[in-house]
């Protein structure tokens, strides 16, 4: 568990090429044969992608159990001394094993999800291009071959997210369908969608992509754990450090959507929900954290007391814990099935970035806590949004709705959803709550170094976040309006996400039979009086959720309006876009009429007055020769007179 | 092996003579395999100087220059000719036929004028002597002329004037700037220059930035880029403009005394025209317009990267090769859309495109993500031309947030046009096959720019252009 030095190890690399294209393979069939035709055929082709996650899930379980930690480098650019370079580690270890198991889940329910789709080739194509992207950022120890993957996770999720790209189905909508406030219009199309999401993400990546290089032209070499990052941040100065860090962490912060980069998570709710569950869980969003937590368990920020560092870790501490704060209280006042726990994964990326930057202070165990947090909430978080695609599937509705008819004629749904929601608001003694009380530990001992409002917040948040899973499987299963059903098959969305749910239940084995090191350090933080304390408060949040999941009034509305950050996205930057293309449109406009119309003329008009000379009429002609004549004489006369 | 540069010679002669399709496949094949044979040039790292013979002074000795610059640009130039020759024919037989053309006649004309103009640019980056490579710059203007003049859109024969008398502003203060050279050294041969006075290179380097364009200039690109028969508008942009890095990077090579004392104002200019461009491509109405705002904004990359000390010239070299590449696939798919729906380049008509035209949608996609630099070879360029910037400038936040800036408009352009093109509501379209010629040689060049970050392409090529330049 221990960040020790990692050895270079041999690994036959055929595995690691197996694990990224077996996916991307796999889904060729069906990327290539679709758009020929769409028979009963060509339907069954996806099986063959969900083959090629297979594999990589079994790549991911042996490198869990059978890699031993270390690197393996492969060459790639040896002349600049860029290589391939896998690290199985802590980190990388779980954290694969879990993208391989949450990929491939997903990929079964997908199966019969998208059965009646018209575009399977773009979809599978750009799933398993999704998962084989997430998988490579998370076994890279090289920051370029990180951004390959990071690159190939932003394409694959603009692809998925306008998957629907003909903004046709009002089922793929964000928001409610022609409602403006002020100039903002309210409601987002998949095509919309899609563009937010790149076009966010792009902001974050060029910086991101700026301080790699800008790392490796101060150090000269990419390898997250061989960069002396002490000596590198003590190079360039607190001023160097903050620019530095700043920039390579707006690729995480656009990525795993905090403040203000936030709106392009709710509307990539237009992508199918198999999308937004791979998305929140495991790959994407997931992937910025991940990164944050993998350089901090390198760069040992424990270890490093510069002030540029501080800075730094400070700032991601509150910018996680607002985030999240802003993201509970959105997901508490979200009338949308989707949008609801769209917004909880906003806000509980927020305490996993705020977690793992306390490790400034507290050392590698804030890391941990964080990753663990990671671990719970992607299988939490995934469960639940498989089981909104499925009620959606069922209702064709995608508002929050049902009452316990519901319940009854879907029980096996609704008990999935109760224990995965009860699970992750960490009511005592599930999976959440051992993680969730050392990440309690963590903020309250940031009382000596930062203050109480770290620790605050984390409480507030808390009972917000149970609150509304509260009101998710409240409105959804017991006191929602009354919807029609629809039922019909569904039996592979649901045997997935059982499967997921399970793996709350082994995950609480885990930290029980203490099989992780973590897992005894988490009990021994659950037992404490303020871990159950907090516990308790969250299981009344609970109950009092449950019992009255709806109250309108003002501060709702706004939260509903998602406090109008949208404005940033859809008003302020595209009014000074437009505004910038509108003055140099202009100034093209100018300088083309200058150069190929006003110049021209001018010269049309010299030569008008020159070509007047040339009339062909004989008596002009005779009339210039004798006055040049003449001219020449009085000209000569005058000399010759002096 | 340099000879295998001159295998499009026989296209030039023979192609006219061929009929139908067969000219086609022919005049790519030659392409093709003088592509192969530069290739495998590049890759074992071959230089060649071939003398041709020594004439008076101040010209000097012409010989053909072979090293990995030369291959470098070469084989780029290789393949997107011969890609952009296959998708000629059909093309070109939906334009004589809207221009109500005889086409058997007309391709006759066609494929001279054509193979010549490619074929000249592919001599160009081989010639030892810059009296040799202006001769070979001017046949490339010419024959590109004439094909603006013959098979334009709009008024072609104003346009192909414009286009002449710009390009040749260029050629003109680039040869004043050659001459000068040539009398203070007794040479033109590359390799015999010793020095390059502030003057000359003042002529060249505004000459170039008349050709490139940088910002001023540059209203003439978009007419004759868009108004160009699409196969040349995708050799006009991808490679034409782009032979003007080349040229600056020749001079830079023996003597970079005036970029360097210039450093800062000509990275805020193409700043400053990456910026204006980018801009501009939102506002744009005319799908090949837009495509050629684009190409301006990228040249500004080029004129960036200049001025980024080493790892920028290596830069400068990855960002003309991965334009090359998304460039002339994105002019195809603008084309296979004219093609296919009888001079459909309006985009207030275009939405949903990706339903009626799925491969041309996927194609573009490609050469969108080959420009903002995801997942294509655009991507080691971009790094490069990061790492040069961090190398030169330090981590100095202004001139950071300048090139993110203009990044980052690269990126959004890119997939913004794709939502206005190919997203959104469909239109009634009528769904068409789509000729084989129109599409599959858009994706063999984005296959070629995929496989470039990836061993043994990526490998090879970084490991020659840093050998080559000494390091980074």
């Amino acid at each position: 568990m221990e960040a020790a030095a990692l050895m270079d190890l041999e690994l036959n690399p055929g595995i690691w090429l197996a694990l990224f294209f077996a996916p991307i393979l796999a889904s060729f069939p069906i990327a290539f044969i679709w758009p020929r035709r769409q028979d009963s055929f060509a339907r069954k082709l996806p099986i063959l992608s969900v083959f090629g996650l297979f594999i990589s899930f079994l790549i991911t379980l042996f490198i869990l159990f059978r890699v031993e930690e270390g690197r393996y480098v492969y060459p790639w650019l040896p002349s600049i001394g860029i290589n391939f370079v896998f690290v199985a580690d802590y980190l990388s270890k779980y954290m694969g094993a879990l993208t391989g198991f949450i990929a491939f889940t997903i990929g079964v329910y997908g199966l019969e999800y998208m059965k009646e789709d018209y575009r399977l080739g773009w979809y599978w194509f750009f799933f398993n291009l999704f998962t084989a992207s997430m998988l490579l950022v998370v076994y890279s120890d090289n920051l370029f071959m990180l951004l390959i993957g990071w690159e190939g996770l932003g394409i694959a999720s603009w692809g998925l997210i306008g998957h629907w790209f003909r903004d046709d189905d009002e089922l793929s909508y964000v928001g409610v369908m022609d409602r403006k406030v002020g100039p903002l219009k309210m409601f987002w199309s998949p095509s919309t969608g899609g563009w937010r999401a790149i076009s966010t993400i792009r902001v974050g990546d060029m910086p991101m992509f700026l301080a790699v290089a800008a790392i490796f032209a101060l150090t000269g070499t990419l390898d997250i754990s061989q960069i002396h990052w002490g000596e590198l941040f003590e190079k360039i100065g607190t001023a160097g450090t903050v620019i530095l860090f700043l920039a390579f962490l707006m690729g995480p912060f656009t990525k795993s959507a905090q403040l203000p980069f936030s709106e392009w998570l709710m509307t990539a709710m237009t992508g199918p929900t198999t999308v937004s569950a791979l998305l929140h869980s495991a790959t994407m969003v997931a992937a910025g954290t991940y990164l944050f937590m993998r350089i901090s368990w390198y760069i040992k920020p424990w270890e490093i007391h510069l002030p540029g560092v501080e800075i730094v870790y400070t700032l991601v501490l509150f910018l996680g814990l607002v985030s999240s704060l802003y993201g509970a209280s959105v997901a508490l006042a979200s009338r949308e099935r989707k949008v609801l726990l769209a917004a909880s994964t906003m806000s509980s990326l927020g305490l996993m970035f705020a977690s793992a930057s306390a490790s400034y202070w507290l050392g590698e165990f804030a890391v941990i806590v964080a990753f663990w947090y990671l671990i719970t909430h992607a299988f939490a978080k995934a469960t639940l949004f498989l089981v909104a695609g499925h009620i959606i599937h069922e209702t064709h509705d995608r508002f929050l709705g049902g009452d316990r008819e519901v319940f009854s004629k879907m029980k096996l749904t609704a008990i999935v959803t109760l224990f995965a929601t009860v699970t992750l608001a960490g009511i005592p003694p599930l999976t959440a709550y051992w993680v969730k009380s050392a990440m309690d530990e963590v903020m309250e001992k940031l009382v000596h170094d930062v203050g109480i409002l770290p620790f605050v917040l984390l409480v507030t948040i808390s009972a917000i976040y149970s609150a509304f899973l509260a009101k998710f499987f409240a409105l959804n299963f017991w006191k929602g309006r009354h919807v029609h059903l629809h039922l019909h098959g569904g039996g592979v969305m649901k045997t997935a996400y059982t499967a997921m749910v399970s793996m709350l239940l082994v995950l609480l084995a885990v930290i029980y039979l203490g099989i992780d090191h973590a897992g005894e350090e988490f009990i021994h933080a659950g037992m404490a009086e303020v871990s159950f304390m907090v516990g308790i408060l969250v299981l009344v949040a609970y109950v009092v959720g449950f019992a009255k999941p709806e109250h309108e009034n003002a501060v709702g509305r706004v939260l509903y309006d998602r406090v109008y950050v949208m404005a940033l996205n859809d008003y302020i930057v595209p009014k000074i876009g437009w505004a910038i293309a509108w003055i140099v449109d202009i100034f093209n406009r100018l300088l083309d009429f200058i150069a190929h119309t006003f110049i021209p003329a001018l010269f049309e008009a010299l030569s008008m007055s020159v070509r007047v000379v040339q009339s062909g009429s004989l008596e002009r002609y005779t009339k210039i020769v004798v006055s040049l004549v003449l001219g020449i004489l009085f000209v000569v006369s005058v000399a010759g007179w002096f | 092996m340099i000879y295998a540069v001159f295998i499009p010679a026989i296209a030039i002669v023979l192609a006219p003579f061929i009929r139908g399709r067969a000219a086609a496949y022919f005049s790519a094949l030659t392409f093709l395999v003088s592509f192969l044979a530069i290739l495998y040039a590049f890759v074992m790292k071959l230089e060649y100087a071939v003398d041709l013979f020594t004439a008076f002074e101040p010209i000097g000795r012409i010989y053909l220059l072979g090293d990995t610059i030369s291959h470098a640009f070469g084989f780029t130039i290789a393949l997107v000719s011969a890609m952009v020759a296959l998708y000629s024919y059909p093309y070109m037989k939906h334009r004589f036929e809207e221009m109500e053309l005889n086409a058997d006649a007309e391709f006759k004309k066609y494929w001279f004028l054509y193979n010549l103009y490619a074929a000249s640019m592919l001599w160009l980056v081989y010639a030892g002597n810059l009296i040799l490579l202006y001769v070979f710059l001017e046949i490339s203007l010419i024959a590109s002329f004439l094909l603006i003049y013959y098979y334009g859109y709009g008024n072609r024969i104003w346009v192909g004037l414009l286009y002449f008398v710009w390009t040749n502003i260029a050629g003109v203060l680039a040869l004043i700037g050659f001459l000068m050279i040539g009398f203070d050294n007794q040479t033109l041969a590359l390799d015999s220059i010793a020095s390059v006075s502030m003057a000359a290179w003042l002529f060249i380097f505004v000459g170039m930035i008349v050709k490139l364009p940088g910002l001023g200039p540059h209203v003439w690109l978009p007419w004759a880029h868009a108004e160009a028969p699409t196969p040349v508008s995708a050799l006009l942009s991808p490679l034409t403009v782009g032979l003007a890095a080349y040229i600056l990077l020749r001079i830079y090579l023996i003597d970079s005394s005036f970029i360097e004392a210039y450093r800062t104002e000509i990275f805020l200019y193409g700043v400053i025209t990456s910026v204006v461009a980018g801009f501009a491509v939102f506002k744009q109405k005319d799908h090949k317009k837009l495509l050629a705002y684009s190409t301006v904004s990228q040249m500004g990359y080029i004129l960036i990267a200049f001025t980024l000390g080493t790892a920028g010239i290596v830069g400068v070299i990855i960002q003309y090769i991965s334009h090359a590449f998304g460039k002339s696939i994105l002019f195809m798919s603008a084309g296979a859309i004219i093609a296919i729906y009888h001079g459909l380049r309006d985009l207030e008509k275009m939405s949903g495109m990706h339903e009626q035209i799925p491969t041309i949608a996927n194609a573009a996609l490609i050469g969108f993500m080959n420009l903002s630099g995801i997942l294509a070879i655009g991507m080691i360029g971009e790094f490069f031309i990061l790492k040069g910037l961090v190398d030169t400038f330090g981590l100095s936040l202004d001139a950071i947030l300048l090139v993110v800036f203009v990044f980052i408009i690269s990126g959004l352009y890119s997939f913004y046009t794709m939502k206005r093109i190919y997203y959104g509501r469909v239109r009634d379209y009528s769904r068409v096959k789509v000729n084989r010629l129109l599409d599959t040689p858009l994706y063999i060049i984005g296959a070629i720019s995929i496989l470039f970050i990836l061993p043994p392409l990526a490998t090879w090529f970084v490991d020659a252009v840093v050998t080559f330049l000494g390091g980074v």
